[in-house]
């Protein structure tokens, strides 16, 4: 017996401890650490799976996003091609009316010009026409009463005076 | 199980049974006289004075020495079993046996993090180990594994926990665990800081002795007495032995993580306590010189 009271025994304690570390080590390096090896590799594992899916997941997320991006581009270019498409089509529209409308302008003063001058023309052949029938006329009357044609004038200015 | 089959297989247990009991009936002598009283066999199971083992012929020790050999070499067994046949089979996708392996080396991996965020790998190993010796070695008492004793009795071992040596070995180890830890994660502020709580490898000690030891007094009674060792003691010996196994295992663990968890936590706030000083002092200087 040794003087510790409840049978302490010091000796026996450390004969206690030897057994605990003998455990202790015992158990962590054949049971606890190849067991925690294997679970944090098969961590490891499923969180570099986890990380390829979520790679995967971004970059599938940025192409869907880039390939949004270009549909936008797309549309947006149809829309300006569409809008372009549209102001060259006025634009020809209106050179086309605006040819049509000088051509027909054209057409106008030119068939006016042609209606002037026939006209000038009618007129001018009807003026000769009429001043030649004038000129028979009055070389027929001058060549048939030239004497009567004067006594008749100075009769009639007589008259004239007389009346006054 | 047919109904037919449950009849059958109660029938020749009660059988069974009775005929136990007749012939314990039979065999009881009425004159035999017990050789130790009540008193001898509860002093006996708390102070191991008169019953020793001899431990390879140098030294007469407790039984409970044996009993901790023994759940050590049943423990070690096993985990070389296990490191042999069952963890090169390993597989991604755990089998039954796997899950509860895993399970068991992850138990404390929780409340170590949560504890002692910032230094917790040794602690859920030595968590583990403890916890491990603690349950095991409680459990090993339902084995009720015979030797001879010094005196040319046999003896049923007990529980390696049940005697005050590997109590104050195990609170003793934990406490000194937990203050080496604090010096070396926060220098001797967590030293000091854990010395300060000296009254814990006591407390821890003589919780577990007084638990395990509680356990085996009762079983004791209760087999000392003709009329209570029948059935009863089935049932008093694995409630109280597996209650302390799992209780006692989970209060140690428990608070070796928390009182861990306070002896590195100081260093810490040591830092943040710096840091923000170091901020004052910074600010302090800026403003002295923005004045100047």
């Amino acid at each position: 017996m040794n003087g510790l009271p409840l049978n302490i025994d010091i000796q026996q304690i450390l004969l206690h401890l030897l057994n605990f570390t003998i455990l202790f080590a015992g158990l962590y390096f054949i049971l606890y650490k190849p067991v925690r090896k294997f679970m944090d590799s098969r961590e490891e594992y499923f969180k570099k799976l986890d990380d390829e899916a979520k790679g995967l997941v971004e970059e599938s997320e940025k192409a869907k996003a880039e390939f949004e991006n270009r549909l936008k581009a797309a549309d947006s270019e149809i829309n300006a091609k569409k809008e372009a498409a549209g102001k060259e089509t006025f634009a020809e529209r209106e050179r086309i009316i605006t040819a049509a409308n000088e051509e027909a302008a054209t057409i106008l003063k030119k068939a006016r010009d042609k209606a002037q001058s026939e006209h000038d023309r009618i007129i001018n052949d009807a003026q000769k026409e009429i001043a030649q029938i004038v000129n028979e006329a009055t070389e027929k009357i001058v060549l048939r009463s030239d004497l009567d044609t004067y006594d008749e004038f100075l009769n009639a200015s007589k008259k004239v005076e007389d009346d006054e | 199980m047919s109904k037919k089959r449950i009849i059958v297989s109660a029938i020749i247990f009660a059988v069974l049974i009775a005929g136990l009991l007749v012939g314990i009936f039979l065999t009881n002598n009425p004159n035999q006289v017990q050789e130790e009283s009540i008193q001898e066999v509860m002093k006996d199971a708390v102070l191991h004075e008169h019953v020793k083992v001899s431990l390879f012929g140098l030294k007469d020790v407790n039984p409970a020495l044996i009993s901790a050999f023994i759940t050590t070499g049943i423990i070690l067994l096993f985990s070389i079993i296990v490191r042999i046949f069952v963890i090169p089979r390993f597989k991604l996708i755990p089998g039954k046996f796997q899950i509860i392996l895993e399970s068991a080396v992850g138990l404390f991996d929780g409340t170590s993090k949560t504890n002692s965020p910032h230094k917790y790998k040794l602690l859920r190993v030595y968590m583990f180990v403890a916890g491990t010796y603690i349950a095991v070695s409680t459990i090993f008492e339902l084995l009720g594994v015979q030797v001879m004793a010094t005196n040319g009795r046999p003896i049923t071992l007990s529980a390696p926990l049940a005697d005050i040596n590997g109590a104050i070995m195990l609170g003793v180890t934990t406490y000194l665990f937990i203050l080496f830890n604090g010096l070396f994660v926060s220098g001797p502020r967590g030293f000091f800081g854990t010395l300060k709580d000296f009254s814990l490898p006591i407390s821890m000690s003589l919780r577990l002795f007084g638990a395990l030891l509680s356990g085996a007094l009762v079983t004791e009674l209760v087999y000392y007495y003709k009329l209570t060792s029948f059935v009863i003691p089935v049932f008093v010996a694995i409630a109280f032995t597996l209650m302390h196994a799992i209780i006692q295992a989970y209060v140690l663990t428990m608070l070796l993580s928390i009182f861990y968890g306070e002896a590195t936590e100081e260093h810490e706030k040591k830092e943040k306590k710096e840091k923000k000083s170091k901020k004052i002092k910074n600010n302090n200087q800026e403003s002295l010189s923005s004045e100047v």
